[in-house]
């Protein structure tokens, strides 16, 4: 392990008990009766356990940005809350060089009843800072929060997006010398997190440390160098945050293959006519896939069974990322295909040429409905997961086709280069005659 | 382990005395916030317990036979009742301080002695204003002529009493507030306990002396020696009796170290027992 590191993670274990962790008056009474009598008998426990951390190490040299990701449930908060020394790990060595801030909840330790100054001040103190570093800071907190004109008013009756911006402008007026981040910037408009993202990349050229877990992969990747990826308790992937990334997508998939079209998944209707036996995404060869490439097409398969015969069935397919707002929706009604739906089984597929996103996993479900009466025959949550690789070819919303041209000066070789510039030179000129 | 040691522990609370500062603020900050007396509480709660007391025990019932306080009852049911208040209200808080801050002991990390020390500081402001109300107690039966008050030098002894007591409260306070997070019957059997204990201690009852068992029993209390030696410096003018005090000494000793060392080894599984 490198000695220069300023937080070091060395071969971590961490155990957790599954269900109550006291016993009551009762259990305790019998399993002392039972040692009693039984002294050598080493009392079964009915406590189940698990291993939220297993052997996972890592280190992070001065002034870098680490991203931890990996799925739900996989150990990243917990390795937070082991460095912050919240929780203490079974096994292993933590060693965070230098003073500590954790921002693992969002003003965390608000008072209600104070006002918004008040709890800065508090704050403060809880993250570590001096009476005098605060009130130097006041002003700066502040404004970086954006809440001038609330400032007096008690907490309680905040917004839950002033609250957050609050919180996070505190944490990072903190100047600590490593900054634990957990999965906080979900918080405040895309203003603010633009700012919180630019002010802990200002952070980072002021030498901090910083360990940033989050499920925001384009966030990760546009502060952090280095990533590793958690899955299981267990680091199996550190290296660049973009490699990072691809493993992380990869892992997820693996994860979801066996769930991927359970049936009872779906959100049933009453006595619904039709039901959705299973949704699957296929290559062009008809194989099943839990991950595919944004440049390639995919076709999602549906397996329907209905009770009655549906002459003019509309079926809609819809995309979700993150299980925020539709993506997109695609529906047979839109496109003018009548689908006739038999009774028996039956399938129906979509055929995408690509589907241009930026990496990550994406929501699927599916609709029928009937097109004479308008009912609604079938209607599923958002459980049928696709993992979409972009190969970090951008990051936001969309992966549009794109190509860089770079035109040297008085370069004329470029063909499609002297295009963009005429182009140019064409809007320029029409403006010119605009003006005049 | 080095992070059982007190020494660091003593260096970490040292750090982080802002925000021990902070947290005493806080919570005599939200005490009286939205209340239209505010502070006033802190005078008007062992006063009422004062007139309460005073009532029963002079108007109700004539108790002076069997009570011989050597001084006006009010005045001596007020000098018990204002460190009583202290020990009770701050030790009430306590036992919940670490459960009520889940928030903060999950997400953040800093000495958790901090919860319980914030407790007993906020309630020792409200002790410091009981005790003006004294002051013009004193001063009213001595210009009244029914109790003639001679200021001793044994006040100057008033502060080392009240370390013993606080010292003792720290230890109570750890222990309670460490149990709690893993059994809340805890606090259930404090309310009860601190109740029957009001009664032993020589707050507004003054204890059998007659050398029964009961008096025996009732005398292995630590707090009687503390409550007694703020009469005996305020009003009698003389140093508590020395067996007594040196007994709460080496209990209040006692169980500040017992009830940090425990606190400290189990500080770390508070975040995943809580």
């Amino acid at each position: 392990m490198n000695s220069d590191s300023v937080v070091q993670f060395d071969r971590v274990w961490k155990q957790f008990t599954i269900g109550e962790t006291h016993d009551s008056i009762a259990s305790l009474l019998a399993s002392s009766v039972a040692r009693i009598f039984h002294p050598n008998k080493k009392v079964q426990s009915k406590r189940k356990t698990f291993w939220a951390l297993q052997d996972a190490s890592f280190a992070i040299p001065r002034g870098e940005a680490l991203g931890i990701i990996g799925p739900n449930g996989s150990g990243k908060s917990t390795a937070l809350k082991i460095l912050a020394g919240i929780l203490r790990p079974n096994r292993g060595h933590v060693r965070v060089v230098g003073r500590l801030a954790a921002l693992i909840e969002v003003g965390a330790g608000f008072h209600g009843d104070l006002t918004g100054k008040e709890n800065i001040f508090l704050n403060g103190a809880i993250l570590g800072m001096s009476r005098a570093e605060i009130r130097k800071k006041l002003d700066e907190i502040i404004a970086f929060a954006g809440i001038e004109r609330f400032i007096d008013m008690p907490v309680k009756r905040y917004s839950s997006g002033m609250y957050a911006r609050l919180g996070f402008s505190i944490a990072a007026h903190v100047d600590p010398d490593v900054l634990l981040v957990d999965e906080v910037l979900s918080v405040g408009d895309a203003v603010f997190r633009l700012r919180c993202i630019e002010r802990m990349k200002e952070l980072i050229e002021q030498g901090v440390t910083l360990v940033f877990v989050t499920h925001n992969l384009d966030q990760m990747q546009s502060i952090c160098k280095n990533a590793i990826v958690l899955d299981g308790g267990q680091a199996v992937f550190s290296g660049s945050a973009r490699d990072a990334v691809g493993e992380y997508l990869q892992a997820m998939s693996r994860s979801y293959t066996n769930h991927t079209t359970d049936v009872s998944q779906q959100k049933t209707l009453e006595n619904a006519p039709v039901k959705l036996l299973g949704l699957h995404f296929l290559n062009e060869r008809g194989e099943k896939l839990v991950w595919c490439r944004a440049d390639q097409p995919v076709r999602v398969r549906l397996r329907l069974e209905c009770s009655a015969r549906i002459d003019q069935a509309v079926v809609e397919l819809n995309m979700r990322a993150n299980l925020s707002n539709n993506l997109v929706s695609i529906n047979s009604g839109r496109s003018c295909i009548p689908i006739q739906l038999e009774r028996g089984t039956q399938t129906v597929i979509l055929h995408i040429a690509s589907l241009p996103v930026c990496g990550g996993q994406y929501f699927w479900n599916a609709r029928v409905w009937n097109q004479n009466t308008g009912a609604t025959e079938l209607d599923t949550s958002f459980r049928y997961p696709l993992v979409i690789d972009d190969a970090g070819q951008a990051t936001g919303l969309l992966c549009i086709d794109h190509r860089w041209l770079n035109q040297k000066p008085n370069d004329s070789q470029t063909v499609e280069g002297l295009e963009v510039r005429h182009l140019v030179d064409d809007l320029e000129h029409r403006e010119e005659v605009h003006a005049s | 382990m080095s992070e059982l040691s007190l020494t660091t522990a003593s260096g970490d609370l040292l750090r982080y005395r802002q925000l021990l500062l902070s947290l005493t603020w806080r919570d005599i900050r939200i005490r009286y916030k939205q209340s239209a007396l505010g502070i006033g509480w802190a005078i008007l709660l062992p006063l009422s317990m004062m007139l309460i007391f005073t009532f029963v025990f002079t108007r109700a019932i004539d108790a002076s036979k069997v009570m011989d306080v050597a001084m006006p009852y009010a005045l001596y049911a007020y000098l018990g009742l204002v460190p009583w208040t202290f020990f009770s209200q701050a030790l009430g808080s306590a036992v919940n301080s670490l459960v009520a801050n889940r928030n903060l002991v999950t997400k953040v990390y800093f000495p958790r002695e901090v919860f319980p020390l914030a407790c007993i500081g906020s309630s020792f402001v409200d002790f410091c204003v009981a005790t003006s109300v004294l002051v013009v107690l004193i001063g009213y039966y001595h210009v009244r002529g029914i109790y003639a008050f001679t200021p001793h030098a044994t006040l100057l002894f008033l502060p080392i009493v009240m370390l013993v007591q606080v010292t003792m409260m720290i230890g109570i306070g750890l222990i309670l507030s460490m149990a709690n997070l893993f059994y809340r019957d805890v606090r259930q059997l404090f309310t009860v306990t601190i109740q029957l204990l009001m009664f032993v201690s020589g707050v507004v009852v003054p204890l059998p002396q007659d050398g029964s068992l009961l008096a025996r029993v009732v005398g292995l209390n630590p707090i009687v020696p503390v409550i007694g030696a703020y009469r005996d410096c305020v009003i009698h003018g003389r140093l508590p009796e020395v067996g007594g005090f040196v007994y709460a000494c080496v209990f209040a000793a006692f169980v500040l170290l017992f009830g940090w060392i425990c606190f400290r080894k189990a500080a770390y599984r508070f975040a995943e027992c809580i």
